[in-house]
């Protein structure tokens, strides 16, 4: 992402943003095109409001209309009561949030956003996901880059699964579906979970784990559909009754962590660091 | 680099420096040091005899901004000219707002150029403020008399006013070309500490190897000459000689330090 906001050189290849080709990274950031890389950064001694003038300086707006803009972009990141703060006393969250203005101000139409809910709490990390969408919905191309497949799964249409800087999949979520292996993911409840989930492990090909009684209990099994009717009616056999089968789409996260997982499995026998995948990512498109 | 976006990343850097505590000190230091100076020249009965116009400095309000003049060449002025110029990149660094300020309609050279034009321009005003301080405060504590130039000869208050002016405007080369020297110790070394305060040292290093008996050229060199190239300025028959070398000397400690910083910044990965 660094590469694309023309922070970082690359090695090779092109980079070409909305028609624009980004020769070097010593040129300005084309046009149209904005982005807000990890946690933002602004200068402290200042305060939300001059940061964020001083940005629409330097993209040459005239000062009258980067006034109206920032006090109404302020007002729209949930800062305005704070906007004549020194940024020094700004939380995580609240830096998010201007991170979000400054990039907004330059009016985008490709907009990357890196882990912008990282810092945020579930109330201003629904914002930012409101923000992004309605940007999509208005014509922009919204590029986010996230570990959080939920996050990915609610706001995006087209996603891009990167590991170790290589591309594993590209395409639409449910492009992703349909290559994922025909593995059912259901929930299940039993008269007796703890036989159930023993007599799952006797079985090849099928996956189970307890759900948390605080969660209403069950079980989540995870089996192709001949290997989930043959333990069904092997539940049967032994006495436990099945009380519920409810199959369930599979989720991003555990789509994202089989395209994964064998780069993984190698790196960590190699390195031994059991989080390896925070060297995986998605990128996605919001559109 | 497009003019404007050269001064917008200018007025972006000044706006900046305003804001700043350690900006609005130095200028207040730089205004009331020469009048704290002047009075207490007037107050004590001794003069500072081993300076140069150290003598005159209670007989002619000319020679405290003479006196001053002196002093700061040899300690304030490595100072002022870095304090803004030794900071300015570094501080990007150190607050990690590079990507904030890189993601924006200006090139690395209109931004490059922006904060060089912005340190220059706080060089100027200090050098400046500092002259007309102590110009003022001369001819306030002390009074316009004549002055008696190094050769003796007594110079009219006007002439007087002409020369300190030449002799302060003399000493704006060697100030700027420190402030290329700590915009380029910054971009490197990207630590204020290092940006500020090697340039005041490599001064204080210079001024010690001009006392030292060495090769001419190496004293020739030395962008600290050019501070006091000005005194050829206070003969019967003055003499223009240093103050043409000095200048050029300090144009190639500019070009240099300035072309070797922004290719640096040109190259630089802005990583996290």
């Amino acid at each position: 992402m660094r590469v694309l906001l023309g922070l970082v050189r690359r090695d090779a290849g092109a980079v070409r943003l909305l028609g624009c080709d980004l020769h070097s990274t010593a040129g300005p950031l084309p046009d149209g095109v904005a982005g807000c890389v990890e946690t933002p950064a602004f200068y402290p001694y200042l305060s939300g409001r001059r940061n964020l003038s001083l940005l629409a300086r330097l993209d040459g707006d005239n000062q009258i209309a980067a006034s109206d803009a920032v006090g109404s972009l302020l007002e729209q990141v949930g800062l305005a009561a704070e906007a004549d703060v020194a940024v020094g006393g700004y939380s995580a969250g609240m830096r998010q949030r201007l991170g979000l203005a400054a990039a907004l101000l330059r009016s985008p139409r490709l907009l990357f956003l890196d882990e912008p809910t990282s810092a945020l709490d579930p109330a201003g990390a629904r914002e930012v996901r409101t923000i992004a969408r309605r940007l999509a919905d208005e014509g922009a191309a919204v590029v986010l880059s996230s570990h959080d497949m939920a996050e990915v799964e609610q706001l995006c249409s087209v996603l891009t699964v990167l590991n170790h800087g290589r591309v594993v999949f590209s395409g639409s979520i449910e492009e992703l579906r349909t290559l994922a292996p025909a593995a059912v993911h259901a929930l299940l409840r039993t008269s007796d979970d703890r036989a159930a989930l023993d007599l799952a492990s006797q079985r090849a090909g099928v996956k189970a784990q307890l759900v948390p009684a605080t969660d209403d209990g069950g079980l989540e099994v995870s089996a192709d559909i001949e290997a989930l009717d043959a333990y069904v009616i092997a539940l049967g056999r032994e006495g436990v009754a099945v009380r519920a089968l409810e199959c369930r789409p599979r989720s991003l996260e555990s789509l994202f962590l089989d395209l994964t997982r064998h780069d993984r499995a190698v790196d960590t026998s190699v390195v031994a660091l059991p989080t390896l995948q925070d060297d995986s990512r998605a990128s996605a498109v919001v559109s | 680099m497009n003019v404007p976006g050269f001064l917008a990343a200018a007025g972006v850097e000044c706006s900046k420096l305003v804001a700043q505590l350690k900006v609005r000190i130095m200028f207040v230091a730089c205004l009331a040091g020469p009048i704290a100076f002047a009075v207490a020249m007037r107050v004590q009965s001794s003069v500072p005899s081993d300076t140069l116009f150290g003598r005159s400095v209670t007989e002619s309000g000319f020679a405290v901004p003479l006196v001053v003049l002196g002093f700061a060449a040899l300690w304030a002025f490595p100072v002022l000219a870095s304090v803004v110029g030794g900071d300015l990149f570094s501080a990007e660094d150190r607050y990690g707002t590079w990507k904030t300020v890189l993601t924006r309609s200006r090139s690395r050279a209109d931004i490059f150029a922006g904060k060089v034009l912005a340190a220059l321009l706080f060089s100027l005003l200090s050098v400046v403020t500092v002259a007309v301080s102590s110009v003022a405060a001369g001819v306030l504590v002390v009074g316009p008399q004549p002055l008696i130039d190094l050769s003796g000869t007594l110079v009219s208050p006007a002439q007087a006013l002409i020369r300190v002016a030449l002799a302060w405007l003399s000493v704006l080369p060697p100030a700027f070309g420190f402030t290329a020297l700590a915009v380029a110790l910054s971009v490197g070394t990207r630590s204020s500490a290092a940006g500020i305060g090697l340039p005041v040292v490599a001064g204080l290093l210079m001024q010690l190897c001009a006392f030292v008996d060495g090769p001419e050229v190496v004293h020739r060199m030395l962008i600290t000459s050019a501070f006091v190239a000005w005194h050829g300025l206070f003969v019967e028959s003055p003499y223009y000689g240093p103050l043409v070398y000095g200048t050029t000397v300090s144009g190639v400690y500019f070009v240099v330090c300035l072309v070797v910083a922004y290719r640096m910044l040109r190259r630089r990965d802005i990583g996290g």
